[in-house]
């Protein structure tokens, strides 16, 4: 069974492979200056084609955070969440952490995750203090 | 523009069906055109919906009901949008008929899942389907291995009750309040009475959600009958659409930027939608919601307009969204005690209003109502068909 997940585009493609390199990396449109998040094969905002990747920042804020049951990688108790990367927008990603050991609005940081299925995925976790 | 008027509806009963779906959706479709009064061969238009998510779907199921019945259509089409599926059906067939291209349309929806115990019994050979509910979603969403909407409704749930100081038992009560709903309903899933207890008890299926917060996939059918005034047989029960109404947001599954708790396209497909009536929010006798969990529940009540931001709760504490309360919702037990076949979803909400508007709703009839609403999304809430109903006589 191949459980590796669909590439919708390249712009998915080059996430992953750079997110395999441990770079955690968006695309900017050279045109007009607009960052996208998820990354893009055109501009959403001038339709320019000309995209450059830039490194997202690596810390945010966690707006909410749950587990899921049944699923083809990340099954309970695998913390799944939703970060937001200020300026950019919204992640959705692994938590390392156990669910009860989380707040929302806490500061977490970027880290990279292998999956069982050896993908290469971000992941945040806690900042101390945060 | 001619008016629109639904003359029939009929629903099966909602669970699991051991009929193909195609029957399922041939017997719904003659009882709908028996309480229109209507023959197929008056019938000029038809549309449907797939017949399951977790199903290897025929296509042109349309077509093989027109066949079925003898239908000579001048308007056709299989939509799939999700949950929104079976009403932007009857939105398509309500332009046509206002247009003047028809004057009748057959809308129906049958749907048949393989049951989760034999997906589960045989995860290689339905491999292709779970691959399938995978990539509905994005790269960004799918790499994580989400086969269902559940992790973002829990954390959207979790962002509201955070934002409102919204308790565990709010919500709850919910669940208990749909229960007590469907316990006046033959033909819902769930008639075993229901506790706050024991719905908190219920294990937890993505927190905050519990088991008993959560819709399951049924089976079941439904069919509408929408004509135009000419072909209006009985005005004593004809109900009248008065509007409807669509909104989308320009997300897909979690929103990438902004709040993932408010649904924007709710509050505009009812804005619209109650503005083209010419009603007022507070007219409203009686709604059907879609709310697929208990917490949606309440935020869908609240982005419709019945309630300011953070109130439902209370409102459903204080009894005023159930019978003899200032607004009926969900008096079919909704998504989680009538059951939920998402397909067919649209079509059992205006079954549901379409009984009450003609004082048919037995048991859990609203006495006297007048002005009906019905609500349905698709995705996460991501797209939003409102319907207007009223009374003619
Ligand atoms: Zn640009």
């Amino acid at each position: 069974m191949d459980t590796r997940p669909y590439m919708q585009d390249r712009a998915a493609e080059e996430f992953f492979s750079r997110l395999a390199e441990g770079k955690f990396q968006s695309t900017r449109c050279a045109a007009c200056g607009a960052a996208h998040y998820p990354p893009r094969v055109v501009c959403p905002e001038c339709l320019g084609e000309d995209l450059e990747w830039f490194d997202l920042p690596r810390e945010g804020t966690l707006l909410a955070f749950t587990w899921q049951e049944a699923a083809m990688r990340c099954r309970k108790p695998d913390v799944l969440g939703l970060v937001e990367l200020e300026g950019i927008g919204n992640v959705f990603t692994r938590i390392d952490a156990a669910y009860e050991d989380l707040r929302i609005g806490q500061r977490v940081i970027f880290d990279a995750w292998t999956s069982p299925d050896g993908l290469v995925l971000h992941q945040f976790r806690p900042l101390e203090g945060g | 523009m001619k008016e629109v008027y639904i003359a029939g509806v009929a629903m099966a009963d909602v669970g699991r069906h051991v009929l193909d779906p195609h029957e399922l959706g041939a017997r719904v479709c003659a009882e709908a055109l028996r309480d229109a009064g209507l023959f197929p061969r008056e019938v000029e238009g038809i549309a449907t919906t797939p017949h399951g998510y977790m199903a290897d779907f025929r296509r042109f199921p349309s077509q093989r009901m027109a066949e079925y019945l003898g239908i000579a259509a001048g308007f056709m089409m299989d939509v799939d949008s999700g949950g929104n599926s079976s009403s932007a059906a009857v939105q398509a067939a309500c332009d046509r008929i206002r247009l003047g291209r028809i004057r009748s349309c057959l809308v129906f929806a049958a749907q048949k899942e393989i049951p989760k115990k034999e997906v589960q019994k045989d995860v290689v050979g339905h491999f292709h389907l779970i691959k399938a509910a995978n990539s509905l979603y994005d790269s960004y969403q799918a790499a994580y291995g989400v086969i269902s909407p559940l992790p973002f409704y829990a954390m959207a749930v979790q962002r509201y009750m955070h934002k409102y100081g919204v308790t565990p038992e709010d919500v709850a009560r919910v669940a208990v309040l749909l229960r007590e709903h469907a316990l006046r309903h033959p033909q819902a899933a769930y008639r075993e009475p229901l506790t706050v207890e024991e719905v908190l008890s219920s294990p937890l299926v993505s927190p905050p959600i519990h088991r008993l917060e959560s819709s399951e996939m049924h089976d079941g059918a439904a069919a509408v009958v929408l004509v135009s005034e000419e072909l209006v047989k009985d005005r004593s029960r004809a109900v009248r659409v008065a509007a409807v109404a669509e909104a989308h947001d320009p997300t897909n599954f979690v929103p990438y930027r902004g709040e993932i708790d408010e649904f924007p396209c709710v509050e505009r497909a009812a804005d619209a939608a109650l503005a083209e009536s010419g009603y007022r929010v507070e007219d409203v006798d009686v709604a059907e919601v879609y709310g697929a969990f208990a917490g949606l529940e309440l935020i869908m009540y609240e982005r419709l307009g019945f309630f300011p931001r953070g109130e439902a709760p209370t409102a459903v504490r204080e009894g005023r969204t159930t019978h003899g309360g200032e607004v009926l919702l969900n008096p079919s037990g909704g998504r989680l005690s009538l059951g939920h076949p998402a397909y067919v979803t649209p079509l059992l909400e205006i079954t549901e209003v379409v009984r009450q508007l003609r004082g048919e709703a037995g048991e859990r009839q609203r006495p006297g109502a007048a002005v009906g609403l019905v609500h349905t999304e698709q995705g996460f809430i991501n797209g939003s068909i409102v319907m207007v109903l009223d009374r003619v006589a």
